[in-house]
């Protein structure tokens, strides 16, 4: 039996359902139940404790829905007739919750036939299945998502990467997608597609005007929606969300960096294309002018620092972007990009003091083995160790890095685009 | 009446995977174990010591057994779930606040 709050209860039905319990009873309270005193919670459960055991002893509704079972491979796209006019086609997209919020591409078979001529792939072929909804993830229908979000033909293979990458157990889709925290897919692209898809590694690099990264972060999303299920407001729990969940993508500054590329890093060749995702709650803009390599990594390390970090509460991999004077300021100062993993490791310590009670006492639970047990004067490590400190160099001209904290629960993950 | 086009449907259909447990409704809790499995979100510990109380108090439960995942939005461990397996009549567990 699954207990939850109403504001839960769409996503724990539908849960139920893709993980095919769907007769599994489903327990309502009143949201909200965390803030709830002690003596609240009692007074409830005095209650609550019936409409446990009714259900236990099988007064719940049961299910009524037809079952629709996979079948293990996926069904071919349904062709829908619609108004051929892009305002009414959008107005259609709108009522149907198939958009993002902005203008989309219809994508008319002849525009999926031309998507997937970009891949060698089979139309049905299963890519993935994408939490929390479970939705099959087939070429086809990625391709049909890539076309309303504007992708071209060439995009496509860097798409399916990161449909790939993400359901990889080790990124939490799962969690990603339902929970209420703002998380996005940030995407990056390593190797030498990133300069010929023209995906934009310099000025700007994460803001607006350059289409590639636009269109990938934008259909990766739109698989996240339209595929996985996480409607906002549905399974898609997010208190605020963030910009980041519109399009999060960008190309690493190969050419700038002063050091081995993200993908050779995480073990590819130098040559491969890469996608590489994180799950990002955000971006932080770290502005100083050092040009001491020791001074500028202590001013990041503790911009770092807050308590209020699912990276401390979790033991997460929280990321930097480099601009690359940032990076020549390390490099001139002898640092190797291990070296830099390491005294931000070292130098981002949190005094576990510094958390209010409730989240002290989260902290202990989630992180008191690894740490062997944890006391007001614990100095909390933001990761596990100096090798999950994300370092990336892109971006133009300027003294910035920008800090990706995580969702925390969340590990990167790499995947070569392959043809 | 306006030209029409036709668009493929890009939202996948909700399937409902295969293999899932289906639910067995007891006949009694009289002398039942009931598990919990807590979703470690705040409050969900407090509820499942009343819970568990109630349960034995008022409705015969025999015991409880307890659990707690690390954190929220991670699967509870493999032996977590053999020992409610072997263990339990009913598990209780949270889903999100």
């Amino acid at each position: 039996m699954v207990v939850c709050s109403t504001a839960f209860v769409t996503l724990g039905r539908s849960q139920l359902k893709a993980l095919g319990s769907p007769d599994l009873p489903l327990a309502v309270m009143p949201h909200p139940f965390g803030v709830r005193t002690r003596a609240e919670v009692r007074a409830l459960a005095e209650t609550f404790v019936d409409e446990v055991a009714r259900l236990a002893l099988g007064a719940g509704e049961q299910s009524h829905e037809a079952d629709q079972r996979g079948t293990g491979k996926p069904m071919a796209a349904a062709a829908i007739t619609i108004a051929d006019d892009l305002i009414a086609f959008n107005d259609e997209c709108e009522r149907r919750r198939w958009s993002d919020g902005l203008p989309l591409v219809p994508p008319t078979p002849e525009r999926v036939e031309q998507m997937l001529a970009g891949t060698k792939r089979a139309r049905d072929e299963m890519v993935a299945r994408i939490a929390p909804g479970f939705g099959e993830a087939s070429v086809e229908r990625i391709a049909i998502n890539a076309v309303m979000a504007g992708c071209r033909p060439q995009e496509l293979p860097v798409l399916i990467a990161a449909v790939e990458a993400v359901a990889d157990e080790r990124f939490n889709i799962q969690g990603i997608q339902a929970t209420t925290n703002p998380v996005a897919p940030w995407i990056i692209v390593n190797g030498p597609l990133a300069a010929t898809l023209g995906i934009n590694a310099g000025i700007n690099c994460l803001g607006q005007g350059t289409r590639a990264n636009a269109v990938l972060g934008r259909a990766l999303r739109l698989v996240l929606q339209n595929i996985g299920g996480a409607f906002p407001g549905e399974m898609d729990r997010a208190t605020h969300g963030q910009p980041g969940k519109y399009t999060f993508c960008c190309a690493e500054n190969e050419a700038a960096s002063p050091w081995q590329p993200l993908h050779v890093e995480r073990g590819f060749g130098a040559d491969e294309s890469v996608v590489t995702v994180v799950g990002a709650a955000g971006t932080l803009n770290l502005n100083s002018h050092s040009k001491d390599a020791a001074d500028l990594l202590h001013a990041l390390a503790i911009s770092m620092i807050h308590p209020t970090s699912n990276d401390y509460h979790f033991a997460g991999e929280p990321w930097l972007v480099l601009s690359p004077e940032h990076a020549d300021v390390l490099k001139r100062g002898g640092y190797s990009k291990a070296d830099v993993k390491q005294k931000i490791w070292e130098q981002s310590k949190m005094p576990a003091a510094s958390y209010a009670r409730k989240d002290f006492e989260r902290v202990q639970h989630a992180r008191g083995s690894e740490l062997g047990g944890i006391s007001a004067d614990t100095l909390l490590p933001i990761g596990p160790s100096p090798d999950e400190i994300g370092i990336v160099v892109a971006g133009g001209p300027g003294t910035h890095t920008v800090y990706v904290p995580t969702f925390g629960q969340t590990r990167a993950v790499s995947r070569r685009v392959g043809k | 009446m306006s030209k029409m086009q036709t668009v493929l449907d890009p939202v996948a259909p909700a399937t409902t995977a295969a293999g899932g447990p289906a639910f067995r409704p007891l006949t009694t809790l009289q002398g039942k174990v009931v598990g919990f499995i807590d979703n470690s979100k705040p409050n969900f510990s407090l509820l499942a010591d009343d819970l568990g109380e109630l349960l034995m108090s008022k409705y015969g439960v025999a015991r409880v057994v307890r659990h707690r995942k690390r954190t929220a939005s991670m699967s509870a461990s493999a032996e977590v779930f053999a020992d409610v397996k072997k263990q339990c009549d009913l598990v209780i567990t949270g889903s999100g606040d």
